[in-house]
């Protein structure tokens, strides 16, 4: 167990040219992000692309995106949790570290959106002298409350199975680190009566964060099958959504583990064999999603209703087609064939398997948001929609916010749980 | 006072609290330390937990107090609403669910806090240094019972005894 602490603990220590190579560049892309955005908070967010009908551009397409994304961790942790899956235990907190980072910056991007993102705080409720009172029938207000409690869960989800691991590292740890550790152990000193409020915690907490987390990306699916709009208004967007999520988040997180593994010479604690594990996920995932894919546009297809046909002609053979079979090939065929044959199947094919459903799933919700704005029921108010530098620039920085924020968090805190590694059967002899 | 008993395998801790407890000392009296998470038998040293209750408790409330505020505010800060009503289960009801859901994530963190005793330690009793690997039983006994505490640690296998 004391070499496990080690080679997991080693990562911490000191700070290598590479992570300051990788981290450094990332850092700038960011902070162009957040001059991208001062610029809008000064000019207004007709710096954007978004106009008459597209009102909803990049920023909500990045923000369904990334609450996709957070599903990666505290669901597919809590769910390997749940099941006992002993392969589970190197990759939980790696996964719900995804969780919380992706909902942060997911979270930003409504609040980006509004332009004046300085009176965000309207959509909390809280008695005022103008009588704005928050509409609670709006899905703005779903979202917000849905967006916070899974934030709020996800947050304590990742927090909880880290207080015995900082607990350890408090010991050994000197400085600032030292202080920040042993304010976050709370004091744990590993006696039975915590291990058994922890477990009776995480047990819990998996069954209400699966709750959470399906009803989470349901709601965002909802903020669009509610409208009466063509192929929105779908009683299959719930579960077409949460599918989604898994698969793109399971993709995320075989990226992350794969960068972590290499930067941090993890290779013992992250083997092949959990490669192998969720790229059978990802496979499992990519079939789900291709059904939904199917059952959604030929119910449209065959259906035939001319205001629909117009926005499904636009996605399959108009103007959104390159991207519409670009969304099938990075999401389907390329997983089918690099995972699905078992020869192909190896940690390389994963990660190329895994870009390539995130992108698939990126150009996804850009197929559902923008052909639907921009070709409504009156055919007088199409529009088109072209994205300005401003949200080219913020998308593009929070990917490289969420690799800067990730990397900081595995240089602070071990990336694999260490008492969750290995359980205390048989201590050996001294 | 306390004694702490050192012990390398489960199977002989298992053995000390057993022993311990037929001489008449309670689990409150025993407490098990180590570095990772320790699966006894049931019946060795149960620690009965309130939590599942506490979380439903406190999710119904979060409901309950969620519907009250709604009903409220929609009454007495009314919206233009075309005819619909003022107040609707239906349309807020994911709104209830979430906030439903966060009296369950709140109350089960809160209950870990208290049932672990990390937000209620008061009492001065020494925290043993415990080894990598090692299972370190606590027992507190009295002047009288410390010879019997050690004697049945040192039968089970304890590797060392320390006066706390």
């Amino acid at each position: 167990m004391d070499d496990v602490r080690k080679d997991l603990w080693r990562p911490l220590q000191g700070t290598s040219w590479r992570y300051l190579a990788v981290l450094m560049p990332l850092s700038l892309v960011t902070l162009w992000g957040l001059i991208a955005w001062g610029y809008q908070l000064d000019r207004g967010i007709g710096v954007a692309g978004i106009r008459r009908p597209v009102f909803w551009g990049f920023y909500l397409v990045d923000f369904v995106f990334w609450i996709g994304i957070s599903h990666a961790g505290t669901l597919i942790s809590a769910i390997l949790r749940l099941t006992d899956a002993e392969w589970r235990k190197p990759v939980t907190r790696a996964a719900e570290a995804i969780t919380v980072f992706a909902l942060m910056i997911g979270g930003m991007f409504p609040i980006i959106h509004l332009g004046r993102a300085w009176i965000f705080y309207w959509l909390v409720p809280y008695p005022n002298s103008r009588l704005l009172w928050p509409n609670f029938r709006s899905p703005l207000m779903w979202d917000l409350t849905a967006i916070s409690t899974y934030l709020i869960g996800s947050t304590i989800f990742l927090f909880l199975p880290l207080i015995p691991d900082v607990a350890q590292l408090a010991r050994h740890a000197t400085g600032w680190r030292r202080w920040l550790y042993r304010k976050l152990a709370l004091g744990w000193t590993g006696s039975d009566r915590e291990w058994h409020a922890l477990e009776r915690a995480m047990k819990l907490m998996a069954g209400i964060i699966l709750a959470v987390a399906v009803s989470v990306h349901t709601v965002v699916a909802w903020d669009f099958s509610m409208a009466i709009a063509p192929m929105w208004h779908s009683t299959i967007f719930g579960p077409y959504f949460v599918a989604g999520a898994i698969f793109s988040g399971i993709a995320a997180l075989i990226l992350a583990m794969a960068v972590i593994r290499k930067t941090m010479r993890l290779e013992q604690y992250l083997t092949p064999h959990h490669f192998n594990n969720l790229a059978k996920l990802l496979l499992l995932m990519s079939l789900l999603w291709l059904y939904f894919t199917i059952a959604e546009n030929l119910t449209v297809w065959y259906g035939n209703e001319p205001k629909e046909m117009m926005v499904f002609g636009a996605r399959a053979r108009g103007t959104f087609a390159p991207y519409f079979w670009t969304m099938v090939v990075c999401n389907f065929f390329v997983p089918f064939v690099l995972l699905g044959i078992r020869k192909l199947r190896s940690i390389k094919t994963a990660v190329i398997a895994s870009v390539t459903v995130l992108i698939g799933m990126w150009l996804e919700r850009y197929i559902i948001i923008v052909p639907t704005l921009s070709r409504p029921r009156l055919a007088a108010s199409w529009g088109s929609y072209a994205p300005t530098w401003v949200e080219i620039s913020i998308t593009v920085a929070t990917f490289a916010t969420m690799v800067v924020l990730y990397l900081t968090f595995a240089k602070l805190f071990p990336i694999i749980s260490i008492w969750e590694f290995k359980p205390h059967d048989r201590v050996p002899e001294r | 006072m306390y004694l702490k008993g050192e012990f390398r395998e489960k199977e002989t801790a298992t053995r000390a609290i057993l022993d311990l407890k037929a001489k008449g000392f309670g689990p409150d009296a025993l407490d098990v330390f180590s570095n990772e998470p320790i699966e006894f038998a049931g019946g060795v040293l149960d620690r009965p937990s309130r939590m599942s209750l506490v979380v439903v408790a406190s999710a119904l409330a979060f409901c309950l107090l969620t519907i009250l505020f709604v009903r409220f505010t929609q009454y007495n800060y009314p919206l233009v609403t075309g005819g619909m009503p003022l107040f609707s289960l239906w349309s807020t009801g994911v709104v209830f669910y979430e906030l439903t859901m966060l009296g369950a994530i709140l109350s089960s963190f809160g209950w870990f806090l208290w049932e672990s005793g990390l937000i209620r330690r008061k009492s001065p009793a020494p925290v043993p240094e415990v080894e990598p690997g090692m299972i370190c039983l606590r027992v507190r006994c009295s002047e009288q019972q410390e010879d019997i505490a050690s004697e049945q640690l040192i039968e089970a296998g304890a590797t060392g005894i320390t006066k706390l």
